[in-house]
């Protein structure tokens, strides 16, 4: 046994391991803001990604476009039909608005769960283990971004703020497996709101998971899933995906509904990050949802 | 002049991957099978076979860091492998000799075990739960293919730019 533990070797192993173990440790809970060399040193990276990235994005925006060319035709002829329903539908949204703010301003209730600010980003860099779905975008503290904020695309909710440096901020992506990944949702096309949280995602079929639905509610295929701004952190209406198909559980008390995310989380280059006018609620003090 | 250019290519190296996941991703999502592009981990196997084991241990431990730090935020999990990855592969390569053709298949086999150690660890955090069946075939098998064209492209280049730094024991 004395030669054993006199293999140097072999104790910087045993010495490294447990360094090993307590990094991840240190870093897998639930921190509120990252350490200083952590910061400083994404801010330098991100500094020089934000360089590296414009002509690698150039060089892929060119190779799209002559993509896109090849489609043209047939895209123009079918926005064409679309185009006339459009304008119907246009009216009639500003009809309903203009009657929505005259209603509140009868009632006098100014703020609503829906107003929000975007501030808008550029993606500079995904993390290329796909273990953990991150992006790296180009707006940081200095920007307004915090931590908790929702990322949305033009489509629709794909994540939300992780981190937050000096000059970038870290989105995880819905689609990434973290246990303490939790969004309030609802579902509002039928009579009485269906509330639930999206907790988890299905990563062989890759769906989202939408849980503690009750379980005598039901709930039609192709339902629009939105946030509910229920969570406090949220802001309310932003499209999350389309029911694709409704379990129950495995105790049988409650439902859970598989959503095809409405935004893609592939090929993502502008992102907004969504600062919700209403007050917000500080999950982790309130124990809330959308942690 | 000649001691910049391996810790710029590694740095570019670095850079390359989240590119190419960032670009790339959409083409294999469809298929739900993941590749998981390994460049700046083949570079750190080639520099410890045809540089040293000691600077390979050093890139690994370096830029290791800086994947965890900047890309996975959970920290520990790439420095330490890369670095064991590379203190193992300096053993392997004791028994064998080296040329171009033993580099790439022990880099190809270094990016199979790396991959299953980080499924491992990442189970172990509960980060995934795919059992190790769904893994071989949705990541492990797409990784390595691509991995295996990213060393065929690579080597030549790479083995050109440790033999110009004359990397010494």
């Amino acid at each position: 046994m004395p030669q054993f533990f006199l293999n140097k070797r072999l104790i910087v192993l045993l010495v490294s391991i447990i360094i090993l173990v307590a990094l991840i440790g240190f870093s897998v809970r639930d921190r509120e803001k990252l350490s200083w060399p952590e910061q400083f040193l994404k801010d330098t990276t991100g500094f020089i990604q934000n360089i590296f990235d414009k002509p690698v994005q150039l060089t892929a925006g060119f190779f799209e476009n002559v993509k896109d060319l090849e489609n043209t035709y047939q895209e123009n002829k079918r926005l064409k039909t679309r185009l006339d329903e459009y304008v119907d539908l246009k009216t009639k949204v500003q009809d309903l608005e203009k009657e929505n703010t005259e209603l509140r301003d009868v009632l006098g209730k100014k703020e609503s769960l829906r107003d929000f600010s975007p501030i808008q980003a550029t993606v500079i860099a995904r993390n290329p283990d796909m273990w953990h779905e991150k992006v790296i975008i180009n707006r940081g503290k200095i920007h307004g971004v915090k931590k908790n904020m929702a990322v949305i695309t033009a489509k629709g909710l794909v994540g939300k703020i992780k981190t937050v440096t000096q000059f970038t901020s870290t989105v995880q992506l819905l689609s990434s497996m973290d246990p303490k990944n939790r969004i309030s949702v609802g579902i509002y096309s039928e009579k009485t709101p269906i509330y639930g949280f999206i907790e988890g995602f299905d990563q062989k079929e890759r769906l989202l998971m939408m849980k503690k639905i009750p379980y005598d509610v039901k709930i039609k295929k192709g339902s629009e899933v939105v946030t509910s701004g229920l969570g406090g952190v949220f802001p309310k209406g932003l499209p999350v995906g389309k029911v694709e198909k409704v379990e129950s559980d495995q105790y049988g008390l409650t439902q859970v509904a598989y959503i095809k995310p409405e935004a893609v989380m592939y090929d993502l280059n502008h992102l907004m990050v969504v600062k919700r006018t209403i007050t917000t609620v500080d999950p982790t003090e309130s124990g809330g949802g959308d942690l | 002049m000649s001691r910049v250019w391996l810790p710029l290519t590694a740095l570019f190296l670095f850079l390359a991957e989240s590119s190419y996941a960032d670009l790339f991703s959409g083409e294999h999502f469809h298929s739900s099978r993941i590749f998981v592009p390994h460049f700046l981990f083949i570079f750190i196997v080639f520099l410890t076979i045809f540089g040293s084991t000691k600077s390979g241990i050093i890139y690994g431990l370096v830029f290791g860091f800086l994947f965890d730090v900047v890309y996975t935020e959970i920290l520990g999990i790439y420095a330490f492998l890369f670095a064991f990855l590379a203190l193992v592969v300096s053993r392997v390569m004791k028994m064998v000799h080296s040329n171009m053709l033993s580099a790439a298949l022990v880099s190809i086999l270094a990016v199979a075990v790396l991959e299953i150690l980080v499924y491992e660890a990442n189970s172990l955090i509960h980060f995934t739960d795919i059992s190790f069946n769904e893994f071989a075939s949705l990541r492990l098998l797409p990784t390595l293919l691509l991995n295996a064209a990213a060393v065929i492209i690579l080597a030549f280049p790479i083995k050109f730019v440790i033999d110009r730094s004359k990397v010494v024991d």
